[in-house]
């Protein structure tokens, strides 16, 4: 989850350079896996943030029926 | 009234001990005022000062008062609890959203959506959730990771991409202190810390950075609140003054100032507002230095149902904001 902290599209960047430095193409693949990390984490939490809320809540005491997710009563 | 302060005792009691009935109505009337002069001296235990509001909120009593959430259109919102814990929440909105536009004119689009959101709010772990018909996603998470460590993460992620924000808030809560430090999207970075000096007084300070503009700044805060009133002022690098006071005239009405100046745009606010909390409403109005009257009430028709109204108007825009709805659910 720390990995949401900066949403920086700057990643990209750093592809231009690769060829010409040993040195920092190190940090650079870590910029780039971390920047495609935090674009799927970004996507799972997206889609999954309010599925997870359910779970948690439809496990958690007393548990609630399933019928109740859906009807207005 | 020797022999009455005889009869009294060591401990006062409160009821007259064995004595004639008529004398015992002296002592009734006798004995309430000297209990309340023995409450009044109480010595400030310097080394055991209350924990102060949190830096955010310092203004809270203020911002409650006078910035009730006014809309336009039509609301719904209704909550529906499954657990103890977990709810549901379902809420339609129809009407017109303020779009913030260069010119002083309000551009104003029509806008509806329906929202969808789950809650699970335990005392260590609270998860709340939003989505919109747009897929815009509201997130909030605050948990307790010991006693005094508070984790918050609050995050707004669109389809749009560059859109998003996410920002994490790590509170630690002292005896006397409160700081946190927060990390945001962009490169931001902030912290602030707050401390009690006196049982009614706390002073605080922040400091953010924003990586991407090279952008810093530092502000001060200062809050004295006694049980009737809250006073706070608050200065910040950005050029900004911003003062309050909230007055309680009584349990039920409550009365708030607000004055807010913009040193780089040299643009000034300042507003008046009132609070009554009434037993089945409680109605909120406020006038502004720039000719805006507004106000909100909310009406307890029944258990868990609520009427809401709300007015804003601006004479000088000709911006007219007439609002209804209605809440279900606790």
């Amino acid at each position: 989850m720390a990995a949401k902290t900066s949403l920086k599209g700057k990643g990209k960047a750093g592809k231009g350079s690769k060829g010409s430095e040993e040195g920092s193409s190190a940090a650079k693949c870590v910029k780039e896996w971390s920047t495609w990390a935090m674009k799927k984490a970004k996507v799972i939490t997206h889609y999954g943030f309010i599925p997870l809320i359910i779970v948690i809540g439809m496990n958690s005491e007393p548990k609630p029926q399933l019928y109740q997710l859906l009807s207005p009563v | 009234m020797g022999s009455s302060v005889s009869h009294a005792a060591a401990p006062p009691p409160p009821l007259p001990s064995p004595s004639p009935p008529p004398s015992s109505v002296g002592l009734a009337a006798a004995l309430p005022p000297k209990q309340d002069e023995k409450a009044e001296p109480e010595k400030v235990d310097w080394l055991n000062l209350p924990c102060p509001i949190p830096f955010e909120e310092i203004q809270r009593e203020a911002l409650m008062s006078l910035k009730p959430e006014l809309f336009e259109g039509l609301r719904f919102d209704f909550t529906k609890g499954l657990n103890q814990r977990f709810s549901l929440s379902h809420s339609v909105f129809m009407g017109s959203m303020e779009v913030p536009s260069q010119s002083s004119d309000t551009l104003k689009v029509p806008t509806a959506h329906y929202e969808f959101g789950a809650n699970f709010l335990d005392p260590k772990l609270m998860l709340v959730g939003r989505v919109l018909t747009d897929g815009r996603l509201n997130a909030r998470v605050k948990c307790d990771l010991t006693d005094n460590l508070t984790m918050k993460i609050n995050a707004q992620l669109t389809n749009e991409p560059h859109f998003s924000q996410g920002m994490f808030n790590f509170d630690y809560k002292g005896t006397d202190f409160r700081s946190q430090l927060q990390i945001g999207n962009n490169a931001f970075y902030g912290g602030n810390y707050i401390q009690s000096i006196s049982p009614h007084l706390s002073l605080g300070t922040e400091i953010f950075w924003l990586g991407h503009q090279r952008k810093s700044g530092i502000g001060f805060a200062a809050r004295y609140n006694t049980d009737n009133m809250v006073a706070t002022g608050q200065v910040a690098s950005t050029g900004i003054v911003a003062l309050s006071y909230v007055q309680k005239v009584s349990e039920k009405v409550s009365l708030a100032s607000d004055f807010m100046y913009n040193h780089l745009t040299q643009d000034v606010t300042s507003s008046f507002g009132y609070d009554y909390i009434l037993r089945q409403c409680r109605l909120r109005g406020k006038i502004d230095s720039n000719g805006v009257f507004a106000a909100f009430l909310e009406e307890r028709l029944n258990m868990g149902v609520n009427f809401i109204l709300s007015a804003e108007v601006d004479h000088r825009k000709k911006d007219y904001k007439f609002g209804f709805g209605m809440t279900v659910g606790e």
